[in-house]
């Protein structure tokens, strides 16, 4: 059983004015029925509806294909430095309207940006797990966010913060969402050709979590919709990077427990270039005689557990990789669209600035980038200082080679 | 009723059941039903919203009403914004009935038929193939401090079926999915997975595109996608208010040719139908393009007081959200072309087929989205087939591109997101011929 209870708040700008505030109670429950290898799952919103939703993951379990199925895990000692839970904050107006007052006063840096909309939000969850082996883990999470939109003309501009503590800089979002709205709009058109690209954080979250994560679960690997399932043990990135999932990273997902109660552990899916595992959640490693590696994740249908990362990290040597030109890509537009099997993207790019010498230089009205993800990261020009929070990733800036770009 | 400062509330509570059913390689890896009770309570206090969220919340007249009206206007209180409402339009128009309806079958036969769908798809050289069905029955409450009340039930559903063709290291997807208000719509179904199939398994021999400016076809398909993304976010009032459009200002102004026209109707029975929107104003066609000239926004009762040029009735919410301005059923009108006069007139080109969806920065009037294929057209004539072929493009210099509209529209269902919402929709077109699209591809040659 999983047990969901939060409450939050937000407060939302349209312009430059406080338009909507929000609370939010929240309560979920799912329950995982398992007898005879046959799963079954079903979840709840309604407290007095446990019972109906039992009755349905009971039947939910008849229909299942039956499969190998090793148990529940039983309680374990765990970790106890998974950073989730910031006890100061607290889920009131006040707050999130100091998120926005924050965007506002940093965005006053680019007059020539107009605010078009922003929020800032704050919450707090206990989740629960209990399971017939005797496990029942409680963890606290909380999570701040603020974003802001802006526009300079018909130059559009957007910059966003979250993380489990009080620590984002709304001033810094709403400076940065009007810097580049305002930089962009003197964009110019640029040839089409071969060019290094600078992807930032958000924009690489973005090929990973819709075209590398998926290729990197056991499950997608056993049904043959992986292009790297038959790649363990070889070079399959450049061999500065290496890539995990780590739970006990500063980031979203942190948790000391995965969503079935299995300790959680880092998880090396490339070290130092060679692809060294896939993820499995039980059922996949049950099914496919593989070693569980504790990345269930919760969001699938019906509430079930579902193989994901809890805080995927890309990491190297870091050196400067914006002395030599190159374009610098903001964020995209449809990287949902990239072909996820074959890894094929075609997208727009958003705020793209050429940079040099370790700053930004002249902005570019249209560019539209194509590749091919597994080919690109086979062998790239470098990994940026820092990092930042990306929903469940934590990601640098990365130097890519010679990608077509479209002007 | 704590009333002082409370010029006007709503609720909207939402009781659902979801099925779904998950067939992988011929293992039913799930399949099931699960229950959700969600409310969303507005207060409009002296200046902007407050809303209180929750679930399993009584909406109806009542201690625990007043509770969260009290709840909702301390919210309102931090607002700013100056917000009226323009006049609902009240009325509701029928659920159509169920042909087969999904309640009354058991999940066994739904697993079954789905089942025989998968199958379909296992062609030889077919490495992987997996089904989903999805279904979910809406009970709605919709009630206001006009003592307004409306209620409803609707049951939408469909399947998707992907296949997975290898050859060499490479490999290639076709997909297909149909969804529909009008019932169970899974039987006789096989030939779609028999079309995942092969367009797989034609995928492996297909060639990549060149990159570039040139002339395209798009297909019904995707052209829905084109009006959707091009021009039905950017028709949106809370975006066009926000000066976040490329459309603001820009109403009886001339976008397009005089061919074209583009409407957006939630009280079409298509996948996007709505009988009454999620602030209870009945739901109605607007036109967004009449004749090549922006002629309305779509708008919910805010945007419509402060911006005018349309109707209420194009509010829509998940169950325990706000409503937003949304579209529902997004179409270009049919034309009188044929195909064969559009692939003429297009000489040298591309024509570009189906939709792995696409995205819109309405502000920036900038579009991408992605076919599922192409073939290219050489002489007027359909040639050799072409993948990961996708378009992007500015809004304002495309519509004004459009050259030849053809005389058949069909829908295509699916789901749009827009401030974490997911919402169904429907998009349509005939094939439309552009004269300058920006095609990307791999293809260097």
């Amino acid at each position: 059983m999983y047990l969901v209870e939060g409450t939050g708040v937000s407060a939302e700008l349209k312009r430059d004015a406080v338009a909507m505030a929000t609370g939010s109670r929240d309560w979920g429950l799912s329950i995982r029925t398992i007898d005879h290898g046959r799963i079954g799952v079903s979840s709840t919103s309604s407290p007095e509806k446990w019972e109906e939703c039992l009755g349905a993951a009971v039947a939910s379990m008849s229909l299942a294909t039956p499969q190998e199925w090793k148990g529940l895990p039983g309680p374990a000692e765990l970790r106890r430095d998974a950073p989730s839970f910031d006890d100061r904050v607290i889920p009131e107006p006040q707050a999130a309207q100091d998120f926005l007052r924050g965007m506002l006063d940093g965005a006053k840096g680019h007059p020539g940006a107009k605010i078009t909309s922003g929020s800032g939000s704050l919450s707090r969850s206990e989740v629960t797990l209990a399971n017939s082996h005797g496990v029942l883990y409680t963890t606290r999470r909380t999570e701040v966010s603020c974003s802001l939109e802006t526009i300079s003309g018909q130059s559009t501009g957007s910059e966003f913060a979250h993380s489990p503590f009080l620590e984002i800089d709304p001033r810094w979002v709403g400076e940065r969402a009007a810097f580049f709205a305002t930089h962009s709009a003197e964009g110019r058109p640029m040839e089409t050709g071969q060019y290094d690209i600078l992807l930032s954080p958000v924009a690489l979250a973005q090929f990973l979590g819709n075209i590398f994560v998926p290729a990197l679960s056991g499950r997608t690997v056993h049904a043959g919709r992986s292009r790297l399932g038959t790649l363990l043990g070889q070079e399959i990135m450049d061999r500065r990077i290496s890539l995990f999932d780590d739970p006990f990273a500063r980031g979203m997902g942190a948790t000391a427990w995965d969503a079935e109660g299995m300790p959680a552990a880092r998880l090396d899916f490339v070290k130092a270039g060679v692809l060294a595992s896939f993820a499995y959640d039980l059922k996949t490693a049950y099914r496919y005689g593989a070693s569980p590696t504790a990345s269930a994740v919760r969001g699938g249908p019906a509430g079930g557990p579902s193989i994901g990362v809890h805080n995927l990290v890309l990491d190297g040597p870091r050196e400067e990789i914006a002395s030599e030109r190159a374009l610098y890509v903001h964020d995209v537009v449809g990287a949902h669209t990239a072909n996820p099997v074959s890894g094929d993207f075609s997208v727009e790019c958003q705020n793209p600035i050429w940079v040099e010498d370790g700053g930004f230089r002249e902005p570019v009205r249209k560019a539209m980038l194509s590749g091919n993800l597994f080919d690109a990261v086979r062998e790239i020009g470098g990994i940026g200082a820092g990092s930042r929070i990306v929903g469940n990733s934590i990601l640098p800036c990365v130097r890519f080679r010679s990608l077509q770009v479209i002007g | 009723m704590p009333s002082s400062g409370i010029r006007f509330f709503d609720g909207r509570r939402i009781l659902a059941a979801s099925t779904h059913v998950d067939i992988d390689n011929g293992v039913v890896e799930s399949a099931g039903t699960s229950f959700s009770d969600s409310a969303l309570v507005r207060v409009l206090g002296p200046h902007g919203w407050g809303m209180v969220s929750a679930n399993s919340l009584d909406i109806s007249p009542g201690k625990d009403m007043d509770r969260v009206l009290a709840e909702g206007l301390a919210l309102a209180r931090i607002t700013g914004d100056p917000v009226t409402l323009a006049e609902p339009t009240r009325g509701e128009h029928a659920v159509p009935a169920p042909g087969e309806d999904p309640r009354g079958l058991d999940l066994e036969d739904k697993t079954r038929v789905l089942s025989g769908i998968e199958k379909a798809a296992k062609l030889p050289g077919i490495a992987s193939t997996r089904a989903t069905y999805i279904e979910r029955t809406e009970e709605v409450f919709y009630t206001d401090s006009s003592g307004y009340e409306s209620r409803f039930t609707i049951t939408r559903s469909g399947f998707s079926v992907l296949a997975v063709a290898k050859r060499n290291g490479m490999a290639q997807m076709g997909r297909e999915s149909l969804h529909t208000i009008h019932g169970f719509n899974l039987r006789h179904q096989e030939p779609m997975g028999v079309k995942a199939g092969e367009t797989a398994l034609a995928l492996l021999d297909a060639g990549t595109a060149k990159g570039g400016r040139m002339r395209a076809v798009l297909d019904p398909e995707l052209a829905g996608v084109f009006a959707h993304e091009a021009v039905g976010h950017a028709s949106e009032g809370d975006l066009v208010k926000e000066g976040s459009s490329v459309l603001a200002g820009r109403i009886g102004e001339r976008i397009g040719p005089a061919i074209l026209t583009i409407v957006d109707d939630p009280s079409l029975p298509e996948f996007g139908f709505e009988p009454v929107d999620a602030e209870g104003c009945l739901t109605a066609r607007t036109e967004i393009i009449r004749k090549g000239m922006v002629n309305a926004y779509l708008h919910d009762r805010e945007t419509l007081a402060a911006l005018g040029n349309g109707v209420t009735g194009h509010g829509r919410a998940e169950a325990g959200e706000p409503p937003l301005v949304r579209m529902s059923n997004t179409f270009i009108e049919a034309g009188d072309r044929s195909t064969e006069e559009i692939l003429a007139e297009c000489r040298d080109g591309i024509l570009l087929v189906g939709s792995r969806g696409g995205q819109v920065d309405p502000g920036r009037g900038v579009f991408q989205f992605n076919a599922e294929y192409g073939y290219l057209i050489e002489k007027g004539e359909k040639g050799s087939m072409v993948r990961d072929v996708s378009l992007s493009g500015e809004i304002l210099s495309t519509l004004h591109g459009i050259l030849l509209c053809g005389k058949e529209r069909v829908m295509h269902q699916g789901f749009c997101g827009k401030g974490g919402q997911s919402v169904p929709v429907s998009d349509g077109s005939p094939h439309i011929l552009l004269s300058d699209a920006v095609v990307g591809g791999s293809g260097t040659d």
